[in-house]
């Protein structure tokens, strides 16, 4: 503020010489007295270049100062709560990810396959199975064949069909 | 009327699965045939398991109460302690004759286990 005060002031003072006659012999400016195309410079004009540096440096962002420490503190840990959202936001995106993957899940697991080609082609290889199995067996069945059976599978299910025909034929 | 030829499939794979040398067989005869409704069938298995003489297929028809000598159907338990009593070797049967007495925790089952194991010491 006291700059530009001082600013008006000089301009004032170059541009109306007589009216500050009196501060002439203030000034501390050697060519104060000297005129300059008509002009006189009445007031100390020329700036130190000591204090265009401290003005320079005064600009300058420096952290000497508690008040400033403090601010730099304050924006680094501001940083932090940045660094900590982005973490929160991290965690809340993997919650949300881990939610639909259990959602998907249990609802893999509640779905009931309805896909009726696939159902058919699957009920049709199990009747073809069972198909070639009697007809493995269309001269009968001996002991002696189910004795040499290394897979139990087949007779298991020459057993089950044969005893449920038997029982269906009593019931019926 | 049950056709013939299903009844002596039955009787054939019976009596080839008391043949079989795999002890899952046992299962297979356990599974179907002493759960069937028929009793022809219930019978025909648990002589086939008598007759395999193993400690698995002697539990079955010992142990178990509504199979083999604890059979709700009389025919089926009179078959079960003839096929016993027949045994050329009964040192096993009498074994778990004798363990069935002590240890199972069903009155009616301890009681048959006691008379046939009176029955095969006569025998």
């Amino acid at each position: 503020m006291a700059d530009l005060l001082s600013i008006s002031s000089i301009r004032e003072r170059i541009f109306n010489p007589t009216k500050h006659e009196k501060s002439v012999a203030r000034s501390s400016n050697p060519f104060a007295q000297t005129s300059f195309k008509g002009n006189v410079l009445t007031a100390d004009v020329f700036v130190s270049e000591n204090d265009k540096a401290k003005e320079s440096q005064a600009n300058k962002i420096s952290f000497t100062g508690k008040l400033k420490a403090s601010a730099l503190v304050g924006s680094i840990s501001g940083f932090g709560n940045k660094i900590q959202a982005g973490i929160e936001s991290v965690v809340a995106f993997a919650n949300r990810i881990k939610d639909n993957v259990v959602n998907c899940w249990n609802k893999l697991n509640n779905t009931e396959i309805t896909f009726e080609p696939a159902k058919e082609a699957i009920l049709r290889a199990g009747a073809k199975a069972g198909d070639a199995i009697h007809s493995m067996f269309d001269s009968g069945i001996s002991s002696k064949q189910i004795a040499k059976m290394e897979d139990l599978s087949v007779p298991r299910q020459l057993f089950m069909d044969n005893v449920q025909a038997w029982e269906a034929a009593l019931a019926s | 009327m049950v056709d013939k030829k299903v009844i002596k499939n039955v009787r054939n794979i019976i009596d080839g699965l008391a043949m079989h040398q795999n002890p899952e067989s046992v299962n297979v005869l356990e599974d179907i045939g002493t759960n069937s409704k028929v009793d022809e069938i219930r019978e025909m298995t648990a002589k086939a398991l008598v007759k395999k003489n193993m400690p698995e297929s002697l539990k079955v028809v010992i142990t178990n109460k509504g199979k083999g000598i604890n059979d709700m159907s009389t025919s089926v338990a009179m078959s079960t302690i003839n096929e016993l009593l027949s045994l050329e070797d009964k040192a096993e049967a009498i074994r778990i004759l004798e363990d069935t007495v002590e240890n199972n925790s069903d009155e009616e089952v301890r009681d048959n286990a006691r008379s046939i194991k009176a029955l095969m010491a006569l025998s």
